[in-house]
C-alpha cells in the first residue's frame, strides 16, 4: 500500500512537474550556463573558440596607477551601469507601479463599461507590434519640424523645436517603456482590487469613510502582495529590456544601458556586432545583478510569507 | 463476369526469361533516365540577401548559369549547373555576414555569397572565402577591364578573395541654387570641384561656405550627414590624414593627431552653424528630406541618391544639364591646403567559398561580372560600373550619365579596410562624432575616450599612432 502511494507520488510529480522542469531547464538554466561558458572564451564573428580566457572581463576595467586597486571601471561601463539603474528605477517607480496603481484605482472607481474602455486604451501600447509602436514614437519626437511633437510645439505653443533624443533621452525611454509597463500593473492590480470582498467597502462607507480613507485602509493593504510581485518581476524585466530603447534611440551613447551594450556588441545590425563572448560577459554581469536584486527584493518585501502554507486548513 | 475471371482469361502467364528481361529493361531505363535527370546536375548554392533594390546581384548569377548551361550543351557535356538560391532577410549586409558565418560554422556553407567587401578579412579568417588569385590570372580576359582601384576592395594580405559586384562613390553633394541665393558667383561654383581636387579648397573652407550659405538665410541646414554608424565618415577622416589600415601588418590603425583634427573640424562646423549639433539624433527620413527638400546646402552620401534627388527636384531622369546646374559633386576636400582630397567607394562583392565546386562557382561569378549583366544591375540601381568599357554602352550613355560622371571620382576612392574589426572601429569612432557634435565631449576628450575604447576593445588589432 505504502509503495503504491510512493509510486503514485512519483507519477504525479512526473506528470505535473516534468514539463515545467524541462522548460525551465531548457529555456532558463541551460542558456545561463551557456552564457557563462561563452563569456570565458574569445568567440567572435567567426564563432571560432581558441580556448578559455578571462579577456572579456578584463575589458570592463582599465589600469590606473593612482587608484587603490590599481585599476578602475571603464567610463563606458560605469556609464552603462548608471544609466541602467536610472532607467530601471524611474520606469519602475513612476510607471510600472505608481502609474499602474493609479490606473487600477481610477478605472475600478468608474463604472464597469467606462473603466473597461480606459483599460483597453492603456493596453494598446502593449498590444501594438513593437516596431509599429517605436515607429509612432519616432515620428512623434522627430527633432525636425517634421515631428508631431514639434508641429504642436511650434504651431500651437510657439516654442522652438524640441529634441527629446538629444536633450531628454532618459525621459524618452522611461515614458515609452513606461506606457507599456503600466498596463501590466494596471491589470494585476485591477484584478486584486476586484477580489476585495465588497462588504468591506460597504462597512467602511457605513462608518463614514471617504474615498481616500477607503483607498488607504482597505485597498492598499490588499495590494501589498501584487505590488511586491510587480516590483520584483518588472525590475528584472526592465534590467534586461532593450527592444524599445534600440528601436527608438538606436545605439545612442545617452541610453546605452547594460542590456543595450550587450545587444550592440552581439546582434545589433550595423554597429560592429558579432562579439559574442564579450556580449555574453556583459550579460553575465546582468545575470548576477538580477539574481542579487531578486533576492534583495524578495527579502525586503518578505515574499516568503506569501508562499508559506496557511496555518489554518480550511476543509 | 468478375474481374478475376476476366484477368484469368485474358492475361497469359509470362515465361521466366521474358520476366527477367523486362525487369532488367525497366531498371536500366530508370537508371539512364535518373542519371540524365539528376546525377549530372551540379548544384551551386548562392547566398544573397533579399534586396529589392538590387535583385540582379543574385539574378546575374542565375543568368550566368543559363549561359554556362548553353555552353555545356553546345559542347555535348553531360553536366548542367543549377543554382540553389539561399535568400536571407537580414537587415543589412553586416547582419547578413554574421548569418553567413553562423551557417558556415555549422557546415552549411554556400558556394557563392554576396557580401559587403569589408567582411572579406573575417571570411578569410573563418576559412570561408577562397583565394581567387589563380582564377583571376587564369581567366584574365574576363577580368582585364575591371577598374583597377576596385581590386583594392577585395584584397586581404595582398591577395584577392572576391570579385567586385558593383561599385559606388560617396562624395559631397552641394546645392548650387542655395549658393547662388547666398550671392556666390557662377564661376566660383564651377571652380569648386577643381579647387577641391587641387587641394586649394579645404574641409574648413567647406565648413565656412556651409555656414555662410546657412547664415545668409539661403539654407536651413549647412552640411547634412548620416545619423548613424557607417562608412561615410571614413572619407572625412582620410581628409585629416587618418590612414585606417596598415596593409603590411594587416591591422587597423588610428592617428591621434588626425583624429583630433577631425573632431576639431566637427566641433568648429557645429559652433559656426554648418552642422546641426543634433544631427546624430535625426531619422534617415529627415536626413534625406533635408537635402532633397532643398533646405540643406550639402550632404555627404552616395551616388545612388541620384535617382531620388532627380525625382525630388522634379527633373527628368535623362536631364543631365538641369541636374548639374542645380547640384555640384565634390570629393571630401583635404584637411589642409595642398593636401589630397578623398572619397569612399563601398562595393558589394561576390565571394567564392572553399567548397567542392569552387572553380565552377568562380566561372559563374566571372560570367556575371561581364559588361552586359553588370550594366543591367548598375543602371537599374544607380551604381557606378565595375568595368571601364561599360561607360561606353548605350544603356549607360542614355540612362547612366550620372554614374559615368562618378567614374572620375573613383580615382580618389578609398575603401573600408577588409578587417574583421572594422565594424567595431567605426562604431567607436562614431561615438566620438556623437560626443563632439552634441557637446557631450570636447574634441580632446573625445580623442581620449575613443583611443581608450579602441585600445581595450580592439586590443592588438589596432595600431595607435601619434
Amino acid at each position: 500500500m505504502a509503495s503504491s502511494n510512493i509510486s503514485g507520488k512519483y507519477t504525479n510529480f512526473t506528470v505535473f512537474f516534468l514539463p515545467a522542469i524541462v522548460l525551465l531547464g531548457g529555456l532558463v538554466v541551460l542558456p545561463i550556463f551557456l552564457d557563462i561558458a561563452v563569456a570565458f572564451t574569445d568567440m567572435a564573428q567567426t564563432l571560432n573558440v581558441s580556448g578559455l580566457t578571462n579577456m572579456q572581463f578584463r575589458k570592463f576595467f582599465k589600469p590606473v596607477e593612482d587608484s587603490m586597486l590599481g585599476f578602475e571601471l571603464r567610463r563606458s561601463f560605469l556609464k552603462a551601469l548608471t544609466l541602467t539603474a536610472t532607467y530601471v528605477v524611474l520606469t519602475l517607480v513612476i510607471f510600472n507601479t505608481t502609474f499602474g496603481l493609479v490606473l487600477a484605482l481610477t478605472t475600478t472607481a468608474l463604472s464597469e463599461r467606462v473603466g473597461s474602455f480606459f483599460r483597453a486604451i492603456w493596453l494598446l501600447p502593449r498590444m501594438s507590434p513593437s516596431v509599429v509602436y517605436a515607429l509612432l514614437w519616432s515620428w512623434t519626437i522627430d527633432p525636425t519640424e517634421r515631428g508631431l511633437l514639434n508641429q504642436v510645439a511650434i504651431n500651437i505653443f510657439g516654442i522652438g523645436p524640441i529634441n527629446m533624443k538629444l536633450h531628454h533621452p532618459m525621459m524618452l525611454i522611461v515614458i515609452s517603456n513606461g506606457f507599456i509597463g503600466a498596463s501590466l500593473g494596471m491589470i494585476i492590480l485591477t484584478s486584486a482590487i476586484r477580489s476585495i470582498p465588497k462588504h468591506l467597502f460597504y462597512a467602511a462607507q457605513a462608518d463614514g469613510a471617504g474615498p481616500l480613507s477607503i483607498t488607504w485602509h482597505i485597498i492598499l493593504p490588499a495590494l501589498r502582495w501584487p505590488l511586491s510581485y510587480i516590483t520584483i518581476f518588472q525590475t528584472l524585466a526592465l534590467l534586461v529590456s532593450f527592444e524599445y530603447i534600440f528601436l527608438i534611440m538606436g545605439p545612442a551613447r545617452s541610453t546605452m544601458t547594460m542590456a543595450m551594450l550587450a545587444y550592440t556588441k552581439t546582434l545589433a545590425p550595423g554597429v560592429g556586432a558579432g562579439l559574442y563572448a564579450y556580449g555574453a560577459a556583459i550579460t553575465m554581469i546582468l545575470i548576477v545583478i538580477g539574481i542579487f536584486l531578486a533576492l534583495l527584493l524578495w527579502r525586503l518585501s518578505n515574499m516568503q510569507r506569501l508562499i508559506t502554507e496557511p496555518r489554518i486548513e480550511v476543509q | 463476369m468478375t474481374n478475376a475471371k476476366f484477368l484469368s482469361i485474358t492475361i497469359k502467364k509470362p515465361n521466366k526469361v521474358l520476366k527477367i528481361t523486362s525487369s532488367l529493361f525497366i531498371f536500366l531505363s530508370f537508371f539512364v533516365i535518373s542519371q540524365s535527370l539528376w546525377a549530372k546536375e551540379i548544384k551551386i548554392k548562392l547566398w544573397a540577401t533579399a534586396d529589392r533594390s538590387g535583385p540582379l546581384r543574385a539574378g546575374n548569377i542565375l543568368e550566368a548559369a543559363n549561359t554556362l548551361n548553353n555552353m555545356l550543351a553546345a559542347a555535348n557535356a553531360d553536366e548542367r549547373v543549377k543554382i540553389e538560391l539561399i535568400e536571407t532577410n537580414s537587415k543589412g549586409y553586416d547582419a547578413d555576414a554574421l548569418q553567413l558565418l553562423k551557417a558556415h560554422s555549422v557546415g552549411k556553407t554556400p558556394d557563392i555569397a554576396l557580401a559587403a567587401h569589408e567582411w572579406i578579412g573575417t571570411f578569410v579568417e573563418a576559412g570561408l572565402a577562397a583565394n581567387l588569385e589563380s582564377h583571376i590570372k587564369t581567366n584574365s580576359t574576363l577580368y582585364e577591364d575591371i577598374i583597377p582601384q576596385l581590386w583594392n576592395s577585395v584584397k586581404f594580405k595582398g591577395d584577392r578573395y572576391g570579385i567586385p559586384q558593383d561599385s559606388e562613390v560617396r562624395m559631397f553633394f552641394l546645392n548650387n541654387d542655395l549658393m547662388r541665393k547666398a550671392g556666390k558667383s557662377e564661376s566660383f561654383i564651377a571652380s569648386l570641384p577643381s579647387q577641391v581636387n587641387a587641394g586649394q579648397f579645404t574641409m574648413n573652407d567647406l565648413c565656412d561656405l556651409a555656414a555662410e550659405v546657412k547664415n545668409a538665410g539661403a539654407a536651413k541646414y549647412g552640411i547634412i550627414h548620416r545619423p548613424n554608424v557607417g562608412p561615410d565618415f571614413q572619407m572625412a577622416m582620410a581628409s585629416f590624414g587618418i590612414d585606417l589600415y596598415n596593409e603590411d601588418q594587416a591591422k587597423l590603425q588610428i592617428t591621434k593627431t588626425g583624429l583630433l583634427a577631425y573632431y576639431k573640424w566637427l566641433k568648429r562646423c557645429v559652433d559656426i552653424g554648418a552642422i546641426a549639433g543634433d544631427m546624430t539624433t535625426w531619422s534617415w527620413d529627415s536626413v534625406h528630406a533635408g537635402f532633397r527638400g532643398g533646405e540643406g546646402f550639402s550632404k555627404f552620401h552616395g551616388v545612388w541618391n541620384l535617382g531620388a534627388q532627380l525625382k525630388a527636384f522634379g527633373m527628368s531622369p535623362t536631364d543631365k544639364e538641369a541636374y548639374f546646374k542645380k547640384i555640384t559633386w565634390i570629393n571630401a576636400p583635404a584637411g589642409k591646403k595642398g593636401g589630397t582630397p578623398s572619397n569612399l567607394s563601398h562595393p558589394i562583392v561576390y565571394i567564392v567559398t572553399n567548397g567542392p565546386h569552387k572553380d565552377l562557382a568562380a566561372i559563374l561569378v566571372a560570367l556575371a561580372s561581364q559588361h552586359v549583366p553588370n550594366t543591367k544591375h548598375a543602371v537599374g540601381t544607380n551604381h557606378t560600373p565595375i568595368n571601364y568599357g561599360q561607360a561606353a554602352m548605350p544603356d549607360f550613355v542614355e540612362k547612366g550619365w550620372g554614374l559615368i560622371a562618378g567614374v572620375p571620382l573613383l580615382k580618389y576612392a578609398q575603401f573600408m579596410p577588409n578587417h574583421s574589426k572594422i565594424g567595431q572601429y567605426n562604431a567607436i569612432s562614431y561615438q566620438g562624432v556623437q560626443g563632439v557634435e552634441t557637446g557631450e565631449m570636447s574634441p580632446e576628450e573625445a580623442v581620449e575616450f575613443v583611443i581608450e575604447e579602441m585600445e581595450v576593445e580592439l586590443g592588438d588589432d589596432v595600431i595607435i599612432l601619434n
